[in-house]
């Protein structure tokens, strides 16, 4: 049975979140996120910071136990069936933290015991070819190099499921694009699931194809990135005119300059006249104004409800 | 895991060994020292030959104790090595993983948080027990020659003279694991810990370990003065834990406070006014494994609860 799951991959899910919630005391750090990600699928988690990407990361993982909702990992819950989740699963956390007096060699050696599913030669044979010295403390490598040590780590556990945490966010241009290589390489030998959080879309854009929204603890979106591009429009035109857009279509972002309006509209089918038909230029949308239009869209609902605390007052 | 284990702390590993040998060859050579010193005055010759009464080689012992009496602080000071080793090993052994944030990497391989923590603290605190055991088996070798006339009960030599020593270095590293689940940073970590073995040590060694059983007072009428010898049945190896005068009214004192006017003597003084004698609180030489075991007890189970504490606070906690 699940011999036959496995083969027809579109069908197996690798992650699966329902109605995920987790609070700190009063803080919420992730408000009910449902979620459920393809297996094989290589999905970006954009938001800015502070919007609850880790705190989602780490219950994905297993190393937060969710205040109520649900995980599951390829069907299991890796809080109640850790042992199943942990072989299945790697996840790098924030600047790749690593044993700073281990050598490349220990950290091999530290994979080598810990993982029954361990594939030596292929984490080695990583570092080697990136010519990363494998006797030397890894305090001492760059912080590109240290990045590459860690991700050779997580994928000699030959996961199914791989989890980044801000993996490009301490890398400068030159190893952000090693890094992707790598990773990009791995995913397409083994048909792996990569999850990579972000707080910009910019470097991630050429090799995801799912993208989710997180922003101020919840969802806005997630989704195949061609579907979402083909959903989403551009519309600039006459700024008297927008009623009449807003009553045919979900708008998501507006925004003014003069007597003219852009605006950000979803829409399943091709937008031929919208409004009264006069004078709007349609066009498809860029992926980087989607993820900036609905980021706009929450810091302005935040920005109302503030509104409202202060007139409550 | 064990090797994990063994390449994170193989430094602190050899720290303590050295430490070990170190103070191992500085018992080594007082110790023989003290033996030669022993055999050469006559002194062991005298001991054996009065197993019963010790007082016959008064003068032997005095000048032996005179001798050596000053190095009993220096081997004691081993004695802080337990106590280091709670701080400088138990505590960061958390508190670094969280600190430098590797328990994110360590608990993404496939081996559980509880597996984890079961091996290190296994490991630690078996490596800490042989260390503990070390520890006491040179000093009670190194003290044999005291022993021989002061015996093993006394505030110092009770805490190296049996398990209490191995129970104490657990408890340390125990609080260390603690202190360092709990504060999740290294250098608070190490503070916690040493407040903590301090604070119940102190409590432990001079408000508990006097009262385990109801200590033994005898008195005796003040004859010539101060120095009026106490009774035959206390010994050399009892433990003598207070001793003084009881005024007129029965109460315990230091001195005589006499009011009488017209005396130049204070003993006679004291006498007239109606002190009523002498008094020693003790604790015999036979209950020395009792009050071991004991304390032995309190230090293990205070041990118990700090391992079930780490190991609740890192199932549960993340950062």
């Amino acid at each position: 049975m699940s011999d036959a799951r496995e083969m027809n991959s579109s069908e197996t899910i690798a992650l699966e979140t329902t109605h995920l919630t987790k609070r700190y005391g009063k803080t919420v750090a992730l408000q009910d996120c449902t979620l459920s990600l393809p297996a094989g699928r290589v999905a970006a988690l954009v938001g800015p910071n502070g919007a609850g990407k880790t705190t989602l990361l780490q219950l994905c993982a297993g190393l937060l136990e969710p205040t109520s909702g649900d995980v599951r990992v390829f069907g299991h819950s890796p809080r109640q069936r850790t042992t199943e989740t942990l072989l299945r699963l790697s996840f790098v956390a924030q600047d790749h933290p690593l044993y700073r007096d281990f050598t490349a060699a220990d950290l091999l050696t530290l994979g080598r015991h810990l993982n029954p599913r361990w594939n030596d030669t292929l984490a080695r044979t990583r570092i080697q070819l990136l010519d990363i010295p494998l006797n030397r403390k890894v305090r001492t490598l760059s912080g590109g190099q240290q990045a590459q040590v860690a991700l050779a780590l997580a994928l000699g556990k030959r996961p199914d499921l791989l989890l980044l945490d801000e993996p490009l966010a301490s890398l400068d241009p030159l190893a952000r694009r090693d890094f992707l290589r790598t990773l990009m390489d791995a995913q397409l030998e083994t048909g792996m699931t990569l999850l990579l959080s972000s707080h910009i879309i910019g470097d991630l854009e050429r090799v995801c194809d799912y993208l989710i929204i997180l922003s101020a603890s919840r969802v806005q979106l997630a989704g195949d990135i061609q579907e979402i591009t083909q959903t989403h429009w551009r519309l600039i035109g006459p700024r008297q005119e927008v009623e009449a857009v807003a009553s045919e279509q979900t708008i998501i972002e507006a925004s003014h300059t003069g007597r003219q309006t852009t605006l950000l509209v979803r829409s399943a089918a091709p937008i031929q006249e919208p409004g009264a038909g006069a004078s709007w230029a349609v066009d498809e949308a860029s992926l980087e104004d989607i993820v900036l239009a609905y980021l706009g869209q929450q810091a302005r609902e935040q920005a109302r409800g503030r509104e409202k605390l202060e007139v409550a007052r | 895991m064990i090797w994990l284990t063994w390449r994170q702390h193989r430094i602190e590993g050899m720290v303590t060994l050295a430490v070990l040998a170190a103070g191992g060859v500085f018992l080594l050579i007082t110790g023989l020292n003290m033996v030669n010193t022993l055999q050469d005055s006559g002194l062991g010759a005298c001991l054996a030959s009065h197993p019963a009464d010790s007082s016959a080689c008064g003068a032997l012992g005095t000048l032996f104790l005179r001798q050596y009496g000053s190095i009993i602080p220096f081997a004691a000071a081993l004695l802080l090595a337990p106590i280091l080793l709670g701080a400088l090993v138990g505590a960061p052994l958390l508190a670094r993983e969280y600190e430098q944030r590797t328990n994110l990497l360590v608990w993404m391989q496939s081996v559980t948080r509880t597996r984890w923590l079961s091996v290190k603290v296994a490991l630690v605190l078996g490596a800490g027990a042989l260390v503990g055991a070390a520890l006491m088996t040179m000093l009670i070798r190194w003290y044999a020659p005291f022993d021989l006339f002061v015996g093993k009960f006394n505030q110092i030599a009770f805490d190296f003279s049996g398990p209490v020593l191995i129970a104490s270095t657990l408890m340390a590293l125990a609080l260390g694991l603690a202190a360092g689940a709990v504060t999740r940073r290294t250098v608070a970590a190490i503070f916690l810990t040493l407040a903590l073995i301090v604070g119940i040590r102190i409590l432990v060694e001079f408000n508990l370990r006097p009262i385990y059983q109801p200590q033994v007072v005898v008195t005796w009428p003040i004859e010539k003065g101060f120095n009026d010898p106490a009774p035959a049945t206390v010994g050399k190896e009892d433990w003598n834990i207070d001793s003084g005068l009881l005024d007129p009214q029965g109460n315990r004192t230091n001195g005589i406070h006499c009011d009488l006017p017209g005396y130049t003597d204070p003993v006679q003084c004291g006498k007239d006014e109606g002190y009523r004698g002498h008094y020693l609180a003790y604790q015999p030489a036979d209950r020395f494994w009792t009050f071991q075991w004991i304390e032995t007890g309190i230090y293990l189970a205070i041990s118990a609860l700090a391992v079930a504490l780490t190991f609740w606070l890192v199932r549960r906690r993340l950062s």
